[in-house]
């Protein structure tokens, strides 16, 4: 089966601009932090290998331009994504009233197959600031409204909580994918009689 | 430096300069005949010594021959000596006796006569061999400079144009050390046929004059040719040129092209008159011969040869040589004859200074059947040679410092500046205008009182404690100077009484340049003075103190011409005859009598009112003006804000749209028979001799207009017109500034532009491409090379699709642009569809979500949301018929937060 293969999970972060996507996505992939901001432009994306359940994948980490209006670029690279990770910034209420309008865009523009269970992780970023404006129980109420996402407040600055927030994002993705994978290989196996060599590589495919 | 080559240098220049004095008093007159009044013995003595000096033959009587150097002509050019090296001595009643006897003295007295000796000094000066035979190594005319400078004096003569004594290098007189500066503020290239004929072993001994004739009379033949085949292009095979391109030069160079004679094929010689161009040294190809033309002087058509032999009708026609093959091209016929001096000027012309202006139809030929190899032609016709960068373009400045003819200015010294410096500045040659020209004559005549006042007073003073200065360094070096200049002048006075009957022809006195004695430096009573004080000091004036020598006209005009001429050329005036006589020219000629060390700075001149006390330049014109609610809304009460009632100076505008065709007394009479340049009114009789300026639509006198051509962006912009049209100095200026500014939103100028050249057509595609490309690539961390690719372009080639500059536009309408775009775009696409960054910012379609990402440069297939930057298959969505449905939720998001807050 495919669950011994190597994997490739995808993850996206969205959420305003300035609310720290680029400085977790930093502070989890290279254990860095700059106080220096920088508007990222598109996307881009770095990998990090983990280790989920005893098995070794490869996370890549999508980082996104907060900016909503005008996008020269596209957003082709929600199709396919395992997991899509919410930020907000707990010191600005702006940034998480928009959280909505951020996971109907994605799930517009990626159209996954069950957008119902399509799994999102919400993170409250800049704990280490005052004051405080989202209270930590107004974001579970948000997330209890959308089916029990789960939801981590953090800080980049301080690596508060990141490394957990992360393995919970790579366990939600590759839930996600099995189920996905799993779900492909019911055709398959339905096909394997005829076409064996097509099906694996079918299964490359989606995996990677 | 040995003393000995300051000697030899310090003669060189005391011939030359007697020869452009003689030149020059003969020429300033302006008569027909030149040589009226004894002229031509005068002349003709200068000419001698020049010929004499380091002269290796002696003749009997102790005198240099020259005979032996002269007869090099009879192989060098066989035809043009045959009757002058037999030349009767009987054959002139009038020539003074004393060069009766002389056949070579008698030779030069002719040729002179005849108005031929440049023609033939500069084919006996190409040879080199044969001159370093005939003379020393530091004889006068194996310096090439000086040696070009005589031709200059000659060709003066023979053409009656004083200005062409202003091509003679200046440095040429200075004192070595000065040499460096000068250089670099004066050099322009000269313009003297690059007669390059080359010699191949075989025929080089004495096989030459032979063959030479030969050719000669092939070059006959062919002509003969050409005229039964009228101006049909003519191909000759089986010709083996053999020479090369030879860099600028400015002695006319006489070499032999001698193909290797088959006995089927003729020979053809070629003389050729290459353009002496910096620009066309650039071109050589490796092999032979380019794709060139050259204007191949033909034999003498005798039947038309009825006026003097000095207007000697030649032919000219055009060879194209490419490589083996020779396409012989006669242009029509009116342009094939020259008299030779129009030859030369024609030649002349093709300098580069020269060529915008020049509308030559044989350039037009060129031009027409020009490979890629011609671009520099394409350059030197007209089209100016925008790429070097102007100071500043018009988007910077809004061509502010194109200022208009008559501005009242009248430049400032900087510090420190030295009074030559500031007089040759270059911010002379921004007032053009005749008024402004006027004026300058009022301040510098200021300036040059006060610094002659402040010379006089210092040495007034210096005179007091000269025993100081007499340890001097430099003062030891000026008194060296003086022995020497002392010791030459009385050896030629010597001489001078030895042949003074002789010079006489009883016509005018005697004074000759050699012969004039300074009454401060050598009196004849004090052969051997003493070194006093007083001759220090006399001989930093010694050449003002010539100037009251040399009586009458000849040499206060001399001074004149020589050293106003030389800086002439920094200022670019248009045209200069005017310049000779312009203020600064007169000043710098008043001044280079002097030391320069002895000037005073030019900023330390005290003026009587200064620019400070009252400011002469035009005020700016106000952004913004108060007026009282009182005053009465009257047009006629309207204080003009530039210029007078009849006339404003010209501005700085864009015109995006072409004039109509112009009704020269209408318009005349709505300028108040003004030039709009700088208001120079004209007699509504001579009106008609104003220019019109096709980019402002207005009439021009000849100072502010001469003819420059210019493409005009209402033109090309409404007509799709790329024909360069002449307009006005100002405008030339500020198109100029204007060109590569990317200007011009042509689409919306001319909604029509784009069915007028398919290229645009295409061209536009690419740019919106480009911009929507640019996006990716520039971001993109896998595009690097790409990337360095985009950034050499001109930042609005990538960001404004529909912004052109009038550059942008000539090369949409060559194809440089498409082709170049075309490139780009192709990079471009190939790398966004192979790179993983690039199709994970690709865009999907939410109408269909489909799987294909889309990309907004797929302009057939994509439809764009101008607002949201969303990509649709445009088969999905039509802008124009429904809304963007990504548009439509950020709008509902937002007033559904609006609403929120108002809760």
């Amino acid at each position: 089966m495919a669950t011994r293969k190597k994997v490739l999970l995808k993850v996206i972060i969205l959420g305003d601009s300035g609310v720290g996507k680029t400085s977790l996505m930093n502070q989890y992939v290279n254990k860095k932090f700059s106080n220096q901001y920088k508007a990222t432009i598109g996307a881009d994306f770095l990998t990090k290998e983990v280790i989920v359940d005893d098995r070794i994948v490869t996370m890549q980490i999508w980082d996104t331009a907060g900016q909503e209006r005008f996008q020269s670029l596209g957003v082709a690279f929600y199709r396919g994504a395992d997991c899509c990770v919410l930020v907000f910034d707990v010191t600005a209420p702006n940034t998480f009233k928009s959280l909505d309008s951020w996971r109907d865009e994605f799930l517009i523009q990626a159209s996954p197959r069950e957008p119902e269970n399509f799994p999102f992780v919400l993170l409250g970023n800049k704990v280490d600031l005052e004051p405080r404006a989202i209270s930590s129980k107004r974001a579970q109420q948000w997330c209890q409204s959308k089916n029990g996402i789960p939801y981590f407040e953090t800080s980049a600055k301080e690596a508060l909580n990141v490394e957990q927030a992360f393995q919970s994002i790579a366990r939600n993705a590759l839930t996600q994918q099995n189920q996905t994978v799993d779900l492909y290989n019911e055709f398959p196996d339905q096909i394997k009689l005829t076409n064996t060599t097509n099906r694996n590589s079918n299964g490359d495919s989606c995996a990677c | 430096m040995s003393e000995q080559t300051v000697n030899f240098s310090l003669k060189y220049q005391q011939l030359l300069r007697d020869l452009k004095n003689t030149v020059e008093g003969l020429l300033v007159g302006q008569v027909v005949n030149v040589f009226i009044y004894g002229g031509l013995n005068r002349l003709h003595i200068a000419i001698e010594k020049i010929f004499k000096h380091g002269c290796k033959a002696i003749s009997e009587d102790d005198t240099s021959d020259y005979w032996q150097f002269i007869q090099g002509l009879e192989w060098l050019q066989p035809s043009s000596t045959k009757s002058s090296l037999t030349l009767d001595s009987e054959y002139d009643p009038h020539m003074p006796q004393h060069i009766k006897s002389d056949r070579a003295s008698i030779w030069l007295y002719h040729s002179l006569e005849t108005y031929s000796l440049s023609q033939k000094l500069s084919w006996l000066l190409t040879d080199k061999a044969h001159l370093q035979s005939c003379y020393q190594e530091q004889a006068f005319l194996c310096q090439e400079k000086y040696a070009e400078s005589v031709l200059i004096c000659l060709r003066a003569v023979e053409r009656n144009q004083p200005g062409l004594m202003s091509e003679i290098d200046p440095c040429l007189f200075l004192s070595k050390t000065n040499i460096k500066e000068y250089h670099k503020s004066h050099r322009r290239c000269s313009s003297f046929p690059d007669n390059h004929f080359k010699n191949t072993g075989d025929f080089y001994g004495s096989f030459r004059s032979k063959t030479l004739h030969k050719l000669d009379l092939n070059c006959e033949k062919a002509s003969k040719e050409i005229d039964n085949t009228k101006s049909s292009p003519k191909i000759i095979t089986n010709k083996r040129i053999h020479g090369k391109l030879k860099p600028w030069s400015s002695l006319p160079n006489l070499a032999v092209g001698v193909s290797t004679i088959r006995e089927r094929s003729k020979s053809v010689a070629h003389s050729r008159t290459t353009p002496s161009t910096p620009v066309l040294s650039k071109y050589p190809k490796n092999n032979l011969f380019s794709t060139a033309t050259f204007p191949i002087p033909l034999k003498t058509n005798i039947k038309k040869c009825r006026k003097t032999s000095s207007n000697i009708r030649k032919r000219v026609k055009h060879v194209v040589i490419n490589n083996n093959d020779i396409i012989e091209h006669t242009p029509p016929l009116n342009h094939l004859v020259y008299n030779s001096s129009a030859l030369n000027d024609e030649l002349v012309n093709l300098s580069i200074k020269s060529l915008p202006e020049t509308k030559s139809p044989i350039r037009k030929t060129n031009l027409s059947r020009s490979a890629p190899d011609y671009s520099f032609l394409t350059a030197l016709s007209g089209e100016k040679d925008y790429k070097r960068k102007p100071k500043k373009t018009f988007i910077e400045d809004g061509g502010m410092s194109i200022l208009p003819m008559a501005t009242g200015y009248f430049p400032r010294p900087t510090k420190g500046q030295t009074l030559t410096a500031f007089l040759t500045s270059s911010q002379f040659a921004r007032t053009n205008a005749e008024l402004d020209r006027e004026n300058a004559h009022f301040s510098i005549s200021e300036a040059m009182i006060s610094a002659i006042e402040q010379i006089r007073c210092k040495r007034d003073f210096k005179m007091v404690d000269e025993q100081v200065e007499e340890s001097d360094e430099e003062i030891m070096d000026l008194k060296q100077r003086i022995r020497l200049r002392r010791r030459q002048k009385l050896e030629e006075k010597q001489r001078k009484i030895w042949s003074a009957s002789l010079l006489s022809d009883g016509k005018t006195d005697t004074t000759t340049t050699e012969a004039s004695v300074s009454p401060y430096s050598t009196s004849p009573g004090t052969p051997s003075e003493s070194i006093s004080s007083d001759e220090v000091e006399d001989i930093n004036i010694d050449e003002a103190s010539n100037l009251t020598d040399h009586r009458g006209m000849s040499m206060s005009m001399a001074s004149l011409y020589s050293e106003a001429d030389l800086f002439k050329r920094q200022r670019g005036a248009p045209d200069g005859a005017s310049d000779i006589l312009s203020a600064e020219g007169v000043a710098l000629s008043l001044i280079s009598r002097f030391n320069e060390k002895q000037l005073p700075r030019a900023s330390d001149l005290e003026w009587l009112v200064s620019e400070e006390d009252a400011p002469q330049a035009l005020l700016p014109m106000p952004k913004s003006w108060p007026v009282s609610p009182d005053d009465p809304v009257d047009e006629l009460s309207i204080t003009p804000l530039r210029g007078t009632k009849e006339w404003a100076p010209p501005r700085p505008q864009i015109i995006f749209t072409p004039h109509p065709r112009p009704e020269r007394k209408k318009l005349m009479e709505k300028q108040n028979y003004r030039c709009a340049g700088c208001s120079m009114r004209v007699a509504p009789q001579y009106a008609s001799k104003f220019r019109y300026c096709d980019y402002l639509g207005r009439y021009f006198c000849t100072g502010c207009h001469t003819n420059q051509l210019a493409l005009i962006p209402g033109r090309v912009l409404q007509k799709w017109d790329f024909t360069r049209y002449p307009v006005s100095n100002f405008s030339y200026r500020l198109l100029e500034q204007m060109y590569v500014d990317p200007l011009f939103r042509i689409f919306e100028l001319n909604k029509n532009i784009i069915k007028r050249s398919k290229n645009l057509e295409v061209c536009r595609k690419y740019r919106l491409g480009l911009y929507y490309l640019k996006d990716f690539i520039l971001s993109c961390r896998f595009a690097e090379t790409i990337r360095e690719c985009l950034e050499n372009e001109n930042s609005y080639i990538l960001t404004d699709p529909d912004v052109y500059s009038m550059q942008d536009l000539i090369n949409v309408r060559s194809g440089e642009m498409k082709s170049r775009l075309k490139y780009l775009v192709e990079l471009c696409c190939r790398h966004a569809a192979e790179c993983e960054l690039c199709q994970a910012r690709g865009f999907i379609c939410e109408i269909c979500l489909g799987d294909e990402v889309i990309f907004p440069w797929q302009l057939r297939k994509v439809a764009r949301c101008y607002k949201c930057g969303s990509c649709f298959h445009s088969r999905c969505w039509n802008s124009k018929e429904s809304p963007c449905v990504r548009c439509q939720r950020i709008d509902r998001r937002k007033e559904d937060r609006w609403s929120s807050y108002e809760e």
